[in-house]
């Protein structure tokens, strides 16, 4: 027996709510300290009837909960076309009084259940897992991860203008801010978003930026291996074995 | 366009010294382990502060933040040791609190698991006070290493030593611990040099 694993196990803890409390509050003042900019808009934990806080549950499947903006937040409704949030342990999506509609990405994950919630929030929206790799080298709690495929856009988006008028990035690198404007996405095109949904200590995960794309077509992913042949279709999403396929867009007609 | 979301937290920080935002995400990487281990050593009422004094510190003391590691934890920890250390009195009644009421978790599954909690439920008052009698240096180091989990390599770079020195120094404390709690300590000598 291990006396180091024996003392280890006098270590007090904290209820997990009760540090992410802490914890959250910690990063006000931090950030208050620092003098840096809190993100815009302002995010604050989802306080639920009853004043208990909701937190972020141990790293896996993201669970959603759905706010409505307000004293009067409802478990359980989201109301299309009306300012609201949803929450989950990887992202918060939120519609915003003015129309804009904001992501805010704390983990990549569930790229399904975030397209469902941007489609309905009135954002034509294309989410996909970027496929990968597995590689463990030395360490075998280390996983490296490499994509397999890229999603290529660069002939299928929107002239800058575009980009600009309907994206506002608040921050590219986790946690993650961005800002859409849906009625600047032009009709007939999709909001494109894609990101590596590997494993919590995984090494060399990889996002996209979100891109408008011409049309709501989602785009190819070319292999990375393999020279693409040309028009090559995309492989199946999210490859990784055991995770559940994203939800896939109908072509448009 | 592509972004690297694993940037190693030395190139955050590097960052930090022209933007500043980054180094946000440092705090968002490190700041739970962090707190769970200021709210181990000085309790409730205090976790939430030294945690954000520790980050703050790490913010202004950016710049002296040495590239070679890319992992800021033993630096971060170093900081917490710091800020922990201001707060002696606390610390010491929340080692008596433990000397009084051993943690009494959930039950776990694996076997050996069970065994290190039935063990330190039994030897709970005689460790915390044998930890609370080791002196402030040593106690920071064994605490380091057994409820921070730092290696012996991140347990020199939080205390500005060397791996060597931090062997000696933990053989030393066990020795001590083992000696003070006679046939009940938990001996694992393979361990002395991991």
């Amino acid at each position: 027996m291990n006396d180091l694993a024996t003392l280890r196990e006098l270590r007090p803890e904290a209820p997990p709510a009760e540090l992410e409390t802490m914890r959250m509050s910690a990063r006000d003042r931090f950030v208050a300290g620092t003098a840096l900019k809190p993100a815009r808009p302002r995010w604050r934990r989802p306080v639920l009837a009853g004043g208990i806080t909701t937190v972020a549950a141990a790293a896996g499947v993201a669970t959603a909960l759905i706010l409505t903006s307000g004293p009067g937040a409802v478990l359980g409704q989201h109301t299309t076309g009306h300012a609201g949030k949803v929450v989950t342990t990887a992202w918060t999506v939120s519609e915003d009084a003015d129309g804009t509609v904001s992501i805010y990405l704390q983990q990549y994950a569930d790229p399904s259940g975030l397209q469902q919630t941007l489609q309905a929030d009135g954002v034509n929206a294309i989410v996909r897992a970027i496929p990968y790799t597995e590689q463990t080298f030395l360490n075998p709690d280390k996983t490296i991860v490499t994509p397999t495929c890229n999603y290529v856009t660069l002939n299928d988006r929107e002239p800058l203008s575009v980009q600009g008028a309907v994206l506002t990035v608040g921050r590219e690198a986790l946690p993650a801010l961005f800002v859409i404007h849906p009625a600047a996405i032009p009709p007939g095109s999709a909001l494109f978003l894609a990101f590596m949904v590997s494993p919590p200590n995984a090494t060399g995960n990889i996002a996209m930026k979100p891109v408008v794309l011409s049309d709501d077509t989602a785009p190819a992913c070319v292999p990375v291996t393999t020279k693409p042949a040309s028009g090559a279709s995309a492989p199946p999403i999210g490859q990784k074995a055991g995770s559940p396929a994203p939800h896939v867009l109908p072509k448009a007609a | 366009m592509s972004i690297d979301t694993r940037a190693s937290d030395a190139d955050l920080i590097a960052r930090s010294l022209a933007e500043p935002d980054l180094f946000t995400a440092v705090f968002n990487r490190h700041s739970a382990e962090i707190l769970r281990y200021v709210y181990a050593r000085l309790g409730p009422d205090l976790a939430e502060d030294v945690t954000a004094e520790t980050f703050l510190a790490a913010f202004r003391g950016r710049g002296n933040y040495d590239g070679a590691w890319a992992d800021a934890r033993p630096w971060l920890y170093g900081i917490a040791m710091r800020q922990i250390s201001r707060h002696r009195r606390t610390e010491a009644r929340r080692l008596r609190l433990l000397l009084s009421a051993p943690p009494d978790g959930p039950a776990e599954d694996h076997s050996d698991r069970a065994a290190e909690r039935v063990t330190a439920q039994r030897l709970g008052p005689q460790l915390a006070a044998a930890v609370a009698a080791l002196p402030r240096q040593d106690r920071e180091l064994l605490l380091l290493v057994a409820w921070a989990e730092l290696s012996y390599a991140e347990a020199a770079t939080a205390l500005s030593t060397t791996i060597s020195a931090v062997k000696a120094r933990l053989h030393r404390i066990r020795v001590r611990m083992r000696r003070e709690l006679g046939g009940d300590y938990p001996v694992d000598e393979e361990n002395d040099d991991e």
